[in-house]
């Protein structure tokens, strides 16, 4: 909320609402894209993740992030633990400056998303070649990238059904 | 804009530092767990079965999809594939039937000379699920497992060769480690020259690695699998070389290789059965799933 915006008093965000985002998420993880898109895509459950920690920081919280992370481990065949981490600790990080963040205009929140993002997969990096994985070249962190320039578009998106007016 | 949060009056729960430390440790946990130790396994294949039905859901508008785009198909292109695929019926007829009577030609040699014959059997056609979106790894999960008698180890190929080897075996599901994986071995033998080597995956290609600089090794050379590691079935196309290296320095030579197969493009795959002809060991035998414990038996052959 920037203060050179007219404020605006939204709807209580009912918890069916977090579940459903975080479903569709993980469907977007099991669907058999082609191969390349995989290097750009970005990672939706970690930008919810991620959106619902800054806005709803009693909802979403590192237990959670640890929980999501489990179950994107699973669905993705990754190792076990390994996106688990990476949330709880990014979830961690926005705990920290969640008072801030939140007042935070878009742009600005982008920018933390981005860096929040590539300290997602740079956790997950770490992870794997210390247990013995080759490196996958600098394009594994393409997809923060395109995550960032995608954030105001999902902020928006996910503030429409509870707005009191409609647009 | 945001939320009507409210604040935390009373301190409810861990503080988030100790939240971190603990989330912290058990991942280490059980990523220590899971990859020096497997111990995640049995939990794993519970999930699988859970995800399953999503999967499938997920799958199902993208083969409708697909199903719709070849209802649809124009009549001349229908008449032009037909006609195609008739003149290379023909042509291939006739390669069949000099096949055949080499292949006659051949058992009755190797009946002569008292060596067993690898028979081919039917396999199993499995669907590619989805290609599991971890970079790191170079797996794609198959719509069979247990249920259609699938274990770990067993060869994949597709219509031009080898994809890769069945490495965890879940009730619905089956997960495929390709060839290009990380660690990923496949003894195989040059089809000019009859020189045998090992086939390294190193994590989104593949590499002849340990082969003396002098080696007769040439760029186009086809490598297919020698058979002798008692798991994959011989002749089956790997690998093409795309380039060697021959550095001054070193006493191996570098060649890089194409693999054969779509290994990440090819939607159906066919799962072969186990060999069953495998003449017993003189030495305690090693673990079948594992071809890189093959290497010493690789190096006697």
């Amino acid at each position: 909320m920037s203060y050179d915006r007219p404020q605006e008093l939204l709807k209580p965000v009912k918890r069916r609402f977090i579940t459903l985002t975080f479903a569709l998420a993980l469907m977007m993880e099991l669907l058999p894209l082609p191969v390349g898109s995989t290097r750009w895509l970005p990672d939706f459950v970690g930008l919810l993740i991620l959106y619902w920690a800054i806005n709803q920081p009693r909802r979403i919280g590192i237990g959670m992030g640890f929980l999501i992370g489990l179950i994107v481990d699973v669905s993705t065949n990754s190792l076990f633990g390994q996106h688990a981490l990476a949330y709880s600790v990014t979830t961690y990080l926005v705990m920290l400056r969640q008072r801030q963040l939140i007042m935070f205009n878009l742009g600005q929140q982008a920018l933390v998303v981005l860096t929040l993002m590539l300290a997602n997969q740079l956790t997950m990096a770490l992870v794997r070649l210390a247990l013995g994985s080759a490196f996958v070249g600098a394009g594994y962190f393409l997809p923060p990238l395109m995550g960032a320039l995608l954030w105001p578009l999902l902020t928006k998106l996910l503030l429409l059904p509870y707005r009191h007016h409609t647009l | 804009m945001n939320f009507a949060n409210t604040p935390r009056f009373s301190n409810q729960g861990l503080r988030p530092g100790s939240q971190l430390l603990l989330c912290v440790l058990t991942s280490l946990a059980l990523l220590i767990g899971d990859s020096q130790f497997g111990l995640m396994d049995r939990t794993r294949d519970a999930l699988s079965v859970v995800l399953y039905p999503i999967q499938r859901a997920v799958n199902m508008p993208m083969a409708a999809a697909a199903h719709i785009g070849e209802f649809f198909i124009t009549q001349t292109s229908l008449k032009q594939e037909n006609a195609e695929l008739r003149s290379r019926e023909l042509a291939q007829s006739a390669r069949l039937a000099r096949l055949t009577s080499l292949e006659q030609e051949v058992q009755q040699l190797k009946a002569l000379n008292g060596l067993r014959t690898g028979s081919l059997q039917a396999g199993h056609l499995g669907e590619v699920l989805y290609t599991a979106r971890d970079p790191f790894s170079y797996k794609i999960i198959i719509d069979k497992g247990l249920d259609a008698g699938l274990a770990a180890g067993l060869p994949v190929v597709d219509e031009r060769g080898l994809v890769g080897q069945i490495t965890r075996v879940q009730p619905l599901t089956a997960e495929v480690t390709l060839i290009i994986d990380k660690n990923q071995m496949v003894p195989v033998v040059n089809q000019r020259t009859g020189q045998r080597s090992l086939l390294y995956g190193y994590g989104g290609g593949v590499e002849v690695r340990y082969l003396p600089a002098a080696a007769d090794i040439q760029p186009g050379d086809l490598l297919v699998t020698s058979g002798i590691d008692g798991l994959y079935s011989e002749g089956i196309p790997v690998a093409r070389v795309t380039r060697v290296d021959r550095p001054a320095g070193a006493s191996f030579a570098r060649v890089l290789c194409q693999s054969i197969a779509g290994v990440q493009s090819s939607r159906y795959v066919l799962v072969l059965p186990p060999r069953a002809a495998m003449p017993p060991r003189p030495e305690p035998a090693a673990q079948p799933a594992k071809p890189k414990k093959k290497k010493d038996t690789e190096d006697e052959g």
